[in-house]
């Protein structure tokens, strides 16, 4: 998991910010199609978004129909049959085979997407906000209050994320959505950090003092030069942090606290799908793939990302 | 019965020999026997006669007093060599239980060191068996060595190293890949690829257990027989034991698995009738079906490997077959049990017993006579009757005719759906000779050996929480025990059938109501002490005394004397 | 510099008194019975209310605030009552006293418990982390080499694959195939455990005969003589580490990946932040051969940022490896929490729980230390 923390931390990030304004945005795009990893990273990602959109269409089957009495031929765990590479016809095709429940992999896999998806996006998103929230109040009001905000954050980090994330989900119950606050609960100190940190740069220069006595309000400093010089860092984070989100809520799937079922989540079949890894290796792999397929997209975005972003690598 | 020293020589010798004998295994002494040829091993004068004891200790019976519950009127050590078993009721079922593992013999001056519990006990057990504890690595491994001074055959194989993995896949690759021996609880979906590789070899272990659907009769819908007559006919259970259970197991015909005696009597059960099923179900007032819930837990055990592919299955099948809608709803693996035994589940739940001895009563009794909990809601009395009637007699007949008409009532009543009997195996290597897999979950590793290796590697499902079998209930712990630990009669090798082991017999009276075991001479324990009667009296009371001294155990729940004899003696008082 | 250690240390202790009571209310707040979890079927309200009482657990958890039958239930009438005599105050002085406790589950002192599972966790997350650091450092060297070219992006993508395969499924993936496929050559590696069965370890204590001593030093020496690569070079048992090594391999590599990937872009933007620095161009300016360039003046400046990312990983792989420790059998600390938590062993939980929290604190802390000791702008500034 890509956790990071205390102060030496904040030393590095820092070195990574910079000082962009808000024109960033026409240079970055440029820089970032020069960044190969991005580039792959990006195509790999619209991929999937295509096929979360059209799952409906995409998939032949419906994820959660149980195919013994519908089908003729269906066969629990078959392997991956395609006609067109020469498996029998009077065999029913089944892109990714058959699993321990009799239903289509393919469906499933493909429907597994938009739910990654939504999980990723989710749960950043929930911990950025939250997380950003504290660190504004943390780093705009100073002191003790300060500290205290980052006290809490450190007890949060001190603890190993999968285990906070497990006991967590023990207190609520299993389910997905239990899960997803979970591990947005757990990721909330890094986007607390990064944008206490930015606050605190942005307070120390001399425009603000300028801005202030030019009449510019709190509000205004926070919207147009606060949140701005943060959303670097928060975005290049948040991206790495959907892919390890979406892999940690798939280890939570996994062990049995996240999807239930029968919902159909990549983490969540490979769990249930383990001890048959000899009879129908297809139900590991396939989901697998695809899984890390996703957080490969988005760990490579969030390195182009952070290379399009940073100054000094732009020579 | 004393006599004279008479010193001729070839006496002095004998005398100096049982003097030894005597000093090295404590209070017991040769009993006198009236066979010439037994002339010559006279006891010397000094060593005292055995003095009779019993428990209760003022010689009452426990039977009829207030508040007791339980089957065990009084034990008597007779003699050094003989224990007597008083019970309230006849008991056909006696020898079956005191062969299981939770009595095997315990050394009692090592109970009174240990204070019967405490790490010492649950970490370095001491038995009289062929194998004796080495070294016990937490969390790795236990490892296991020959017992020198053991009574019968020693192990086939000197060494023997227990391991454990909760992964089916992790066994399997751990055995292909020649690290292990013996596996237990292959995965269901990997026994064809077993069975196609010639350097294993699997054996099926018959399905002493049952998966069943339950329902509350004090819930709604489940209040109204007919509906639960739907259910029992609008399930195709065949599916369900096709497409999720490993071969060997089977569709339930009754409650109780056929292998056990008087479990099969009677009627079978509904057959699959979808058609009826709604129809009855209309009758009832539901046409349309109603809405409801699958509970279940998670975890994989013997009556069921996949709980929730299963649900999954019973889900798609009341939607398609009864046109009822139930939500699946996973519960916590550990509240699961006291939530079902309250009888706070809405919904259909399913659940399983595994047995622990092979009797009937260990079926029925405890879900349908007079001692179950609230799982199915209100008992039924016609049932509980004949239960009990069976239960206390040792006629074949009697009990043939009272669990027909018990097994009849639960067809009719319907107060659960019994779907299968859950097949299992264990895989062992092709060059493992005596190889086998036993019913009961207790393997004999002492029977095997390992080709020509000097150590079998056994890797079973979990590691046991500890060896004081008197107060485990994990069948992982038993296991192990087995190989240390003997009782007085043991199961046979992959079997059911009790055979003498530490006694050579235990003989009932006419009704079955009095027991007297004969122990075997010259056992030691592993500790280099002797077997007697006092040993046998120690282990069984500890156990059965709740305010005996040494009852402490582990958990200090000694929770298998319950499903054995019924109750224990001055039980604390009921929770408030 | 003094004041900068002491200020961190002050810092630190407030962060210590949250992690106890946040351990506490986890553990607390789980709802089950540490009865149910032991007995299974075989659970029944008589036992389990002679459990609870047996266990101290019939007592309020803080005061008016009770658990029964897994659930929690307020009293508050009882609260006065229960003022001091709860099991929270309980758990405060016995954590003064140095005590965790005792397993619900084993039947074990917490600090047995630790002292044979800690060691595993602790060689395993050391392996792996010195394979990330090795392929990490070499990897991002390269990149860092050849920026922007084929050859980077190739580098970054393996990186990246590693960290992106979950661990579950690479486990399964490699122990199946350097079992079972490789079986019988020499490249075959066991597929889980420690230890090959019937390989016995001599405790250290034992070895030097140093059995009579108690207290601490012992519990310290057992610690280190189950850390099994150490037990076996220190009594130069090279059978014994032959075994560990090659069980170690392949959860190492499993459990490696997720460092790696952090390393290797670690060493590519730290190094390349040093490559464009004025004095790299001055250096390559006089000629000075490309290769001394990078590895003598550009890595030896830019291992700062990297050592501080090293030692933050070693403080979040140990309750990562929980994945690892259950696809290879290991019985380390994050399997240990696990299973505690399902089996409701409060006094693991915590124990347990409460050790690494502290042990990442004191990680971090170091690492801060090194790091202000190591750049000069900090020691001195």
């Amino acid at each position: 998991m890509t956790v990071t923390t205390p102060p030496a931390m904040e030393l590095i990030e820092g070195d990574l910010r910079g000082s962009r304004t808000t024109s960033i945005w026409r240079d970055t795009l440029g820089n970032l199609l020069r960044q190969r990893n991005a580039v792959i990273g990006g195509a790999i990602l619209a991929f999937f978004v295509v096929v979360a959109v059209f799952a409906d269409v995409i998939a032949s089957y419906d994820p959660n129909a149980i195919l013994i009495s519908s089908e003729r031929g269906a066969k629990k765990l078959a392997a991956p049959c395609i006609h067109a590479l020469g498996c029998a016809a009077a065999q029913p095709e089944h892109y990714f085979g058959i699993d321990g429940n009799v239903r289509d992999v393919f469906s499933r896999v493909v429907h597994g997407t938009r739910v990654s998806l939504r999980i990723g996006f989710l749960t950043v998103g929930f911990a950025i906000v939250i997380g950003g929230l504290i660190g504004a109040l943390a780093g705009y009001a100073g002191g003790k209050i300060d500290n205290f905000l980052m006290r809490i954050m450190d007890v949060l980090l001190a603890f190993p994320s999968l285990l906070l994330a497990i006991a967590i989900v023990t207190v609520l119950g299993s389910g997905l959505l239990n899960a997803q606050l979970a591990i947005g609960v757990v990721a909330i100190p890094v986007y607390a950090r990064i944008m206490r940190g930015s606050v605190l740069s942005i307070r120390e220069r001399d425009f603000v003092t300028a801005s202030r006595a030019l009449g510019e309000s709190s509000y205004g400093l926070l919207g147009r030069r606060i949140i701005p010089n943060a959303l670097t860092p928060l975005i290049v984070q948040g991206t790495l942090g959907i892919a390890a989100a979406v892999l940690d809520v798939a280890a939570l799937s996994f062990l049995g606290l996240g999807a239930q079922p029968p919902q159909a989540e990549w983490g969540s079949m490979i769990g249930l799908a383990r001890n048959t890894i000899f009879a129908a290796p297809h139900l590991v792999i396939f989901p697998g793939v695809a899984l890390a397929l996703t957080v490969l997209a988005f760990n490579l975005l969030g390195d182009g990302l952070r290379d399009a972003l940073d100054p000094r690598l732009n020579r | 019965m004393s006599r004279s020293p008479r010193w001729s020589p070839l006496l002095a010798l004998c005398a100096t020999a049982a003097l030894v004998f005597a000093a090295c295994g404590g209070a017991a002494s040769p009993s006198p026997s009236a066979a010439g040829s037994q002339a010559a091993s006279q006891p010397p004068a000094s060593v005292p006669a055995f003095d009779q004891v019993s428990y209760p200790e003022d010689g009452s019976s426990a039977c009829g007093t207030e508040g007791y519950k339980g089957q065990i009127g009084s034990i008597k050590a007779v003699d050094a060599k003989t224990v007597e078993f008083a019970l309230c009721a006849p008991d056909a079922a006696f020898l079956s239980k005191i062969a299981f593992t939770s009595v095997a013999i315990q050394d009692a001056d090592y109970l009174e060191e240990t204070g019967g519990g405490g790490e010492a006990l649950f970490r370095n057990p001491v038995g009289t068996g062929p194998y004796k504890l080495k070294a016990w690595t937490s969390g790795s491994d236990i490892s296991l060595e020959t017992f020198a001074d053991y009574w019968g055959d020693p192990p086939k194989t000197p060494n023997a190293v227990i391991r454990w993995s909760t992964e089916a896949a992790q066994r399997l690759v751990e055995l292909t890949s020649g690290n292990v021996d013996g596996i237990d609880n292959p995965g269901a979906d990997d026994f064809d690829a077993i069975g196609a590789n010639p350097d294993l070899k699997l054996f099926p272990r018959t399905a002493l257990n049952v998966m069943y659907l339950g329902m509350n009769n004090t819930k709604t819908y489940w209040d109204n027989d007919k509906v639960r007559q739907a259910i029992a006919m609008g399930i195709d259970r065949q599916r369900i034991v096709d497409t999720f259970y490993p071969p060997g197991s089977s569709v339930a015909t009754h409650f109780t698995p056929c292998d056990i005696p008087f479990g099969c009597t009677g009627e079978e059960w509904h057959k699959f009738d979808a058609a009826a099923a709604k129809a009855l179900l209309a009758e009832a007032g539901y046409p349309d079906g109603f809405t409801t819930k699958i509970h279940l837990r998670a975890l994989p055990r013997s009556y069921i490997a996949t709980p929730v592919d299963v649900a999954t299955d019973v889900q798609d099948q009341l939607k398609k077959n009864l046109n009822i809608t139930a939500e699946i709803d996973v519960q916590d693996d550990t509240t699961y049990l006291a939530t079902a035994s309250r009888g706070e589940l809405d919904g259909i739940y399913i659940l399983g017993w595994g047995a622990d001895y092979p009797d009937v009563t260990n079926f029925l009794d405890v879900f349908f006579g007079v001692g179950a909990d609230e799982g199915f809601g209100k008992k039924w009395d016609d049932i509980t009757a004949p239960l009990t009637e069976g239960g206390q007699s040792a006629d074949k007949a009697v009990r043939e005719a009272a669990y027909t008409t018990a097994n009849n009532l639960i067809k009719q009543h319907v107060p659960m759906v019994p779907i299968s009997h859950g097949g299992s195996a264990t895989v062992f290597k092709a060059d493992v000779e005596g190889a086998h897999s036993s019913p009961l979950g207790n393997e004999g590793l002492f029977a095997m050996k390992a080709g020509d290796r000097d150590q079998i590697v056994w890797l079973q499902g979990g590691e046991p929480g500890g060896l004081y079998c008197a107060d485990e209930t994990d069948g992982e712990a038993l296991r192990v025990c087995e190989q240390i630990m003997e009782p007085l009669y043991s199961y046979e090798i992959g079997g059911t059938d009790p055979l003498p082991s530490l006694a050579e017999t235990c003989e009932p009276n006419a009704d079955s109501s009095l027991w007297t075991c004969t122990l075997r001479e010259g056992v030691k324990f592993h500790n280099g002490a002797t077997l007697d009667s006092l040993d046998v009296l120690t282990t069984f009371a500890v156990q059965w005394d709740a305010e005996h001294p040494l009852h402490v155990g582990r958990e200090g729940l000694f929770e298998y004397w319950g499903y054995l004899f019924a109750g224990l003696l001055n039980p604390p008082p009921p929770a408030p | 510099m003094t004041r900068f250690i002491i200020r961190r240390l002050i810092l630190s202790i407030p962060v210590l008194i949250g992690i106890v009571f946040l351990v506490f209310a986890l553990a607390r707040i789980i709802p089950g019975d540490p009865c149910v979890a032991a007995l299974g079927e075989r659970a029944n309200a008589a036992t389990c209310a002679r459990y609870s009482a047996e266990h101290g657990l019939d007592k309020a958890i803080i005061p008016g605030v009770f658990r029964v039958d897994g659930r929690l239930e307020i009293r508050l009438t009882e609260a006065p009552a229960t003022l001091v005599d709860n099991q929270f105050v309980i758990y405060i002085q016995d954590i003064a006293a140095g005590e965790f406790g005792v397993s619900s589950k084993f039947g074990l002192p917490v600090t047995d418990l630790l002292i044979q599972r800690l060691p595993t966790t602790v060689e395993l997350t050391l392996y792996a982390l010195t394979f990330a650091i090795i392929a990490g450092v070499s990897l991002g060297i390269i990149s860092a080499y050849r920026r922007n070219s084929i050859a980077d992006v190739f580098t970054m993508l393996i990186a990246n694959i590693g960290v992106s395969t979950p661990v579950f499924v690479l486990g399964l993936v490699l122990a199946y195939v350097f079992a079972v496929t490789f079986k019988d050559t020499p490249f075959a590696l066991p597929p889980s455990g420690r230890l090959t069965a019937g390989v016995s370890v001599t405790p250290l204590a034992e070895a030097w005969g140093l059995e009579g001593l108690g207290g601490p030093f012992r519990a310290i020496l057992d610690f280190l003589s189950n850390i099994y690569t150490f037990n076996a070079l220190v009594t130069l048992n090279f059978s014994l580490l032959a075994d560990t090594v090659r069980h170690m391999l392949l959860p190492a590599l499993a459990l490696g990946t997720i460092p790696l990937a952090i390393i290797a872009r670690m060493t590519r933007s730290s190094l390349l932040d040093e490559l464009g620095l004025d004095y790299i161009r001055t250096a390559r300016a006089k000629g000075l051969r490309d290769r001394s360039v990078v590895m003598r003046h550009g890595f030896r400046n830019a291992m700062l940022p990297i050592v501080t990312v090293i030692g933050l990983q070693l403080g979040g792989l140990f309750g990562g490896a929980v994945l690892t420790e259950t696809i290879f059998n290991l019985a380390g600390v994050g399997r240990a929490v696990t299973e505690a938590i399902g089996a409701r062993d409060y006094a693991v939980i915590q124990g347990f729980t409460l050790v690494i929290a502290v042990g990442f604190v004191i990680v971090n802390l170091l690492v801060d230390l090194s790091y202000a000791y190591l750049d000069p702008r900090v020691r001195l500034g």
